[in-house]
């Protein structure tokens, strides 16, 4: 039951991380993107060159990149684990 | 106000420092004389000093603990207990009480032939409420002089917190900066025109007061 507890707990914690951090990174890309448009010109209008660099960044490395706020602590749990009884 | 403010501020800092000093890992060089199980009492406040290794001791208020004990290179005795620690706080995940003892055990040495072991721990030594370290793991050491190793550990999480709380520092000094020093000068400016505004409208009643007033 203490392992249900702290996995629960772990998991609630994670996730509001995880969840601010991606709404934090989304919006970073969006004010990059608009800058980027605002800069040079482009043909296509703005918001759908938004659209479209938001698209290739729902796919990108970096927004998997913040699943690390679950595998980070998750993995040093099981070093810890292995470290104090194992080692 | 200021005493009240910096009063705080200490016992905050003071009960964080403990806190610390309490959780991170420690080590000790000890010469290990013997280990012993004893019945202990935790039906009181001192319980948070003890561990909660499975869900049923937290319903007991005794039950069999394991001790090692040790003696320094100076010759002054040192206690552990030992005990899982589990899934719960702190966060060592220590499920090998049993393979710990058997290792204790497995150490002890006589004074006239002394294998000095290092002990890693955390938690304290309190003969007035007979409160314990609780013993993480042992490792055999050359001597008492022997290095006790670089505490990588308490150096990676002590500079992390470190950082967690100077970032939180600068930006609450910016946002003070923005936002919040603006705002008390324009209160401070209002309090001083509203003052200025009641001793203009005082000498006035004042002056009307004179006039009646025999000459």
């Amino acid at each position: 039951m203490a392992l249900v507890r702290l996995l629960f707990i772990a998991f609630v914690v994670l996730s509001v991380i995880y969840l601010s951090l991606s709404l934090y990174s989304r919006a970073k890309a969006r004010d990059r993107l608009e800058a980027e448009w605002d800069e040079g010109d482009f043909d296509i209008p703005r918001k759908s060159y938004v659209r479209a660099g938001l698209a290739e960044y729902d796919s990108s490395l970096r927004r998997k990149l913040i699943l690390g706020v679950y595998i980070v602590p998750m993995s040093i749990v099981v070093l810890i684990i292995y470290l104090v009884n194992f080692a | 106000m200021r005493y009240v403010g910096w009063t705080i501020l200490i016992a905050f800092w003071v009960s964080f420092g403990a806190f610390l000093h309490y959780t991170l890992p420690q080590r000790d060089v000890v010469r290990i004389v013997n280990t012993y199980e004893e019945r202990q009492e935790l039906g009181d406040w001192t319980r948070m000093f003890w561990s909660r290794p499975d869900e049923q001791t937290d319903a007991l208020i005794n039950r069999d603990v394991q001790f090692i004990q040790g003696l320094r290179d100076n010759g002054k005795p040192m206690v552990y207990r030992n005990e899982d620690t589990g899934w719960s706080w702190p966060p060592y995940f220590k499920f090998d009480t049993a393979n710990l003892y058997t290792e204790a055990n497995d150490s002890v040495s006589t004074r006239a032939a002394p294998e000095w072991y290092l002990v890693t721990h955390y938690g304290w030594r309190n003969e007035f409420l007979s409160i314990f370290p609780n013993a993480i793991s042992i490792r055999p050491l050359e001597g008492p002089d022997a290095s006790k190793g670089i505490p990588w550990i308490n150096i990676i999480i002590l500079t992390l917190l470190a950082a967690f709380f100077y970032a939180i520092w600068v930006r609450w000094r910016r946002f003070r900066r923005a936002r919040i020093d603006p705002k008390l000068e324009e209160m401070q400016d209002s309090w001083q025109s509203a003052g200025d505004a009641v001793q203009e409208r005082r000498g006035r009643v004042r002056r009307w007061l004179d006039t009646w007033r025999s000459k």
